[in-house]
């Protein structure tokens, strides 16, 4: 059997299966008719991705500001220009992948758990290629510092990108709490960036690409107990 | 006081006056704007498709009909988040998708596998003694995922596009390519291993 046959079955399929019978069509327009009032449309995507961006960026920043840039003090040029510049990008591209998440029918250019596999690796390769100071001094206990100090503030960063888009409608609760905690682990990774002084590469490879990659897991928990929830209430 | 241009919306905010066309895209612009002539309109010209849509994999019609309500009540309820100017269709399948997923979360939760199964072969003996084509389509299909069937479904039988059944199964056009090229695999096995002869095929064609 071709293609061809396969298709010519899945076509003949179409007419046998009916329409549905008008007075159910007719007590579905009646059951809308009471609140059907406008309603004022989602803002368009380029302004909600914008709006997250700008989450991220201010929950970094007043993370940092409030103990002090060390970190970015300490990092010469190219590093900060690597460093920020790689973050901007991936933040762009989870906010990105977050908005299209939230409304029904949006084009997706590649699954959330690949996106967060992706960003993951390339924070990593990023730090692992522009520091290098082999050297681990207190790395648990310091590692697990900064990892807590992250997701302090990917946690209010996740919170708000949620606010931004209340709006609308997450197909998928699972990845929508995904791409929402892995936003907020961003901006977490942000401010540790502007912050942590320590630049050791396996602590900057380890425990700062921990915090996107457990703040992302915490929102897809999150998403599937809220999940959970709903069905039991409804 | 809004202008003759613009609406008042539910939140007091001002939008445009939407355009006076009748693609499924212009209706969704006039149905958020509250006009009830569209409303209408966009359930008799989107509720057969979605309800082929849900008879394919309902176990009854009464099934397909209350899935066909659900879906609309929905649609009802988040209408605002359909944006002007994107594809109208993926909207409608992406809502309807996310309605038979919870329909079918809470008929497993329910039901044991068991009872649904046999409920499941009852219907398709039934359906076949309505419709032998029919029977002969749930025949071809079953052997694959849930997925590929679903795809497939929109893509042969609605006959939506790649990029739109990408939008509506939110996934990627190349994800919805493999899904197709995997279930055509499949069922090429299938159908060589049951013995299919030249007879049957012409008759199912």
């Amino acid at each position: 059997m071709n293609d061809k046959e396969i298709d010519g079955i899945l076509k003949n399929a179409k007419a046998v299966t009916g329409d549905p019978d008008p007075e159910v069509l007719r007590r579905i327009a009646d059951s809308i008719v009471p609140s059907l009032r406008p309603v004022r449309p989602l803002p368009p995507a380029w302004r909600m991705t914008g709006a997250l961006i700008a989450v991220c960026a201010a929950v970094s920043l007043a993370g940092a500001l409030r103990v002090g840039l060390v970190g970015f003090d300490k990092m010469d040029l190219a590093q900060r220009v690597a460093v920020f510049s790689g973050l901007a990008i991936l933040v762009w591209a989870a906010a990105r992948a977050m908005v299209a998440e939230m409304i029904p029918g949006s084009r997706r250019t590649v699954a959330p758990v690949v996106l967060l596999a992706m960003s993951c690796v390339a924070l990593a390769g990023l730090f692992a290629l522009m520091f290098h100071d082999s050297s681990i001094e207190n790395f648990v206990s310091i590692g697990l510092n900064c990892l807590l100090t992250g997701l302090l503030h990917a946690v209010p960063a996740a919170l708000l990108s949620w606010l931004v888009l209340r709006r609308g409608f997450a197909m998928n609760a699972v990845a929508a709490g995904l791409l929402a905690g892995m936003l907020g682990g961003l901006a977490g990774v942000g401010m540790l960036e502007l912050h942590c002084p320590n630049f050791e590469t396996a602590h900057l490879v380890v425990w700062h690409t921990a915090v996107v990659l457990l703040s992302a897991v915490l929102g897809a928990v999150t998403g599937l107990v809220a999940r959970r929830l709903a069905r039991t209430i409804a | 006081m809004p202008d003759e241009a613009e609406i008042q919306t539910e939140d007091g905010a001002t939008v445009p006056r939407p355009p006076a066309e009748s693609s499924f895209e212009s209706l969704m612009v006039r149905y958020q704007a509250g006009d009830f002539a569209s409303a209408t309109t966009l359930i008799e010209a989107c509720s057969p498709r979605l309800y082929r849509f849900f008879l394919a994999q309902a176990q009854s019609r009464a099934d397909a009909d209350d899935l066909l309500q659900e879906t609309w009540l929905r649609i009802h309820r988040v209408r605002h988040t359909y944006r002007s100017g994107e594809p109208a269709l993926p909207w409608f399948y992406a809502i309807a998708r996310h309605v038979r997923i919870d329909h079918y979360r809470k008929a497993m939760r329910n039901a044991t596998s068991a009872l649904e199964l046999d409920a499941r072969a009852s219907v398709s003996d039934a359906f076949s003694r309505e419709t032998d084509r029919s029977y002969d389509l749930e025949t071809l299909l079953a052997p694959l995922s849930e997925s590929q069937r679903e795809v497939l479904e929109m893509l042969k039988v609605t006959g939506m596009s790649l990029e739109e059944v990408a939008r509506a199964t939110s996934t990627s056009v190349g994800s919805v390519k493999q899904k197709v090229h995997r279930a055509y695999k499949k069922l090429r096995e299938t159908m060589s291993a049951a013995g299919l002869g030249k007879e049957r095929r012409e008759r199912l064609s």
